[in-house]
């Protein structure tokens, strides 16, 4: 699908290119000088699962699903595209190639780590001169998802420049496109031009700077669309992955197709929870003013006596064990006016995630609807946003282990 | 929107809290000084529309969907006044006027985007999907529709926009039904 490239380039993953520059800065202090000439010769001469090693090595590859691996190999072929100034990250990287390879990392396709993935590297024009290494070596083949995920995703990466031959002929799948001779020219040449764009579309030029290569699965196109798409691919598991954390009971998910169907139903339980609670609002009060008195009272720092009673009342309190010591915590934290006190029962009962409705107004409603739509899951997502709250929040930490302490006793 | 700037807006819950009810309290005053006795579905849509606007309001135009809902809300005239309380101050509108501009290019963007679809699904008649990845595909591309459906202005919007856009919709609503449940609970509670 052709997206729009300026927009591409417009959107600016500050996460993105921080992560590529830490990775960069770690690759380059993992590996020292080398003779990069001498290492190439050799390293490609010999090279079958080492490259695929090195894929492995080098991309941290994450737990294993699709995303993650595409990610992580995306955002080395993404340090090589973006940024020109990354010149010297560059030749790290390129040391990188030179330094795994001749390891003996891997010993052939079959590693249930993570799987190999065939990448061409992309880097713009002006980089992979200025690296003048032919760094960035063949990645290896078709990947495949272990054990993780049985997706198969076939990627395509741009070969730097680097005598990709040797080593794509021992890949089964991929079929290189880079001319050879360019890439001996560039090597030795050694020429310096840097381009300073770092677009995509330039990326996709094989025509006189030809520094860039790509490499494609068998019958898709080889051109900066390709790999402007596999961008943006990147771009959206990435994101998907922040979703991943915020949406509790995600975690376990790792497809697309179903992290979506979690997100949208999560998105329509809050919109229905918004509605329930503004219905009840509107009953509550037979005019719309919310005295202040209410806001006042909230917004002071309630006594802990108050969330004794209701808390004796819930006989589904046990449910909720786990999270009560949590969510009285997070409630003082978080509140500081907000869910203080008065409301803190309801709030200590589930988390808001969990289940919409507060106990002591069952009269309301009918809450069975809500409660299957969400698990009360003990995801690590809660415990994140609770330190993070707590964080944010110290001074209300010492009421919130008084509370804690109460709450416990009380059960 | 950079994603960096998603993840802090996370973490000061209590704040974007404060400041929502802030504004909600304001529009709700509104709404009832314009209008008496109004029946329980009216004050309901009343509180529920002002909760939205204000939300939206809270975001101060940087995302997508609280600018679309915002003018959506602005489109039909009998509550503008509340939208204009709310908002508040002029800062506002450039936002939501420059949404329309970027409606108009993503309308356009996204008819032809459609007719290139259109085109590759008839070439691809034949060859039609048995293969499990344009099965998955299909998937993916219904369950990014209806969430495109759920998300205000979700549909001018991109994929990645629309990832961003819901994770920031996500802890928005997540807030605002915090804070109408304390208000909820509170309400009983002072009543009794």
């Amino acid at each position: 699908m052709n997206r729009a490239l300026p927009e591409m380039l417009q959107s600016s993953d500050m996460t993105v290119l921080e992560r590529q520059r830490a990775r960069l800065k770690w690759q380059a202090e993992q590996f020292q000088q080398q003779n990069y000439f001498s290492e190439l010769s050799g390293v490609f001469s010999s090279q079958t699962g080492h490259v695929q090693g090195f894929q492995q090595g080098c991309l941290m590859s994450r737990g294993g699903a699709r995303g993650d691996s595409v990610l992580s190999d995306m955002a080395m072929t993404r340090q090589l595209k973006h940024e020109p100034g990354l010149e010297t990250a560059w030749q790290g990287l390129g040391k990188v190639d030179m330094e795994f390879a001749p390891c003996g990392y891997g010993s052939g396709p079959s590693f249930d780590m993570n799987h190999a993935i065939s990448r061409t590297s992309s880097c713009p024009p002006a980089v992979a001169a200025a690296a003048a290494v032919g760094s960035k070596a063949v990645k290896g083949n078709s990947l495949k998802m272990g054990s993780t995920v049985g997706r198969v995703s076939f990627k395509k990466r741009k070969v730097e420049k680097s005598q990709n031959t040797e080593v794509v002929a021992e890949d089964e799948s991929k079929r290189i496109k880079a001319s050879e001779e360019e890439r001996e020219s560039k090597i030795t040449g050694s020429s310096t031009h840097r381009n300073s764009t770092d677009k995509k579309e330039n990326s996709g030029d094989t025509s006189k700077l030809d520094y860039i290569h790509v490499r494609a699965r068998r019958g898709q196109a080889t051109d900066s669309h390709s790999l402007a798409e596999r961008v943006r691919r990147e771009k959206i598991s990435e994101r998907m992955k922040y979703l991943q954390d915020l949406v509790p009971g995600c975690n376990k998910i790792t497809g697309k197709a179903g992290m979506l169907d979690e997100i949208i139903n999560y998105v329509q339980s809050l919109q229905r929870q918004v509605e329930f609670l503004s219905m009840k609002l509107a009953t509550v009060n037979p005019s719309l003013d919310f005295n202040i008195e209410n806001l006042y009272v909230k917004e002071v720092l309630p006594s802990c006596t108050t969330n004794f009673p209701p808390v004796g009342m819930a006989p589904e309190m046990e449910n909720h064990s786990p999270y009560l010591q949590f969510n009285p915590i997070q409630q003082v934290v978080s509140g500081c006016g907000m869910e203080m006190g008065t409301n803190s029962c309801d709030m200590a009962l589930r988390r808001t995630i969990s289940a919409p409705v507060s106990i002591p107004e069952a009269s309301f409603l009918d809450t069975s609807c809500f409660t299957d739509m969400q698990q009360i899951q003990p995801s690590a997502a809660w415990d994140v946003e609770l330190q993070n709250l707590y964080n944010v929040e110290f001074p209300g930490s010492i009421e919130a282990s008084g509370l804690k302490m109460e709450m416990e006793m009380e059960m | 929107m950079p994603l960096s700037s998603l993840k802090p807006k996370m973490r000061p819950h209590s704040s974007l809290k404060q400041e929502f009810l802030k504004k909600w309290i304001m529009g709700l005053q509104r709404c009832s000084f314009s209008k008496k006795n109004m029946s329980i579905l009216e004050r309901k849509k009343a509180i529920k529309f002002s909760a939205d606007i204000a939300m939206a309001s809270a975001r101060n135009g940087t995302t997508c969907w609280s600018r679309s809902l915002i003018s959506n809300a602005s489109k039909e005239g009998s509550d503008i006044h509340v939208v204009e309380q709310i908002l508040g101050s002029e800062s506002d509108r450039p936002a939501v006027e420059n949404k329309v501009p970027t409606r108009r290019a993503s309308v356009c963007k996204k008819i032809v985007k459609r007719s290139c679809r259109i085109r590759r699904r008839r070439r691809r008649r034949k060859c039609v999907a048995s293969a499990p990845s344009s099965i998955a595909k299909h998937l993916v591309r219904k369950r990014r529709e209806v969430l495109k459906s759920l998300i205000p202005g979700g549909e001018f919007m991109n994929e990645i926009c629309l990832i961003e856009e819901t994770l920031d919709y996500i802890t928005s609503l997540r807030v605002q039904v915090d804070v109408m449940r304390s208000l909820a609970s509170a309400s009983v509670r002072a009543s009794e």
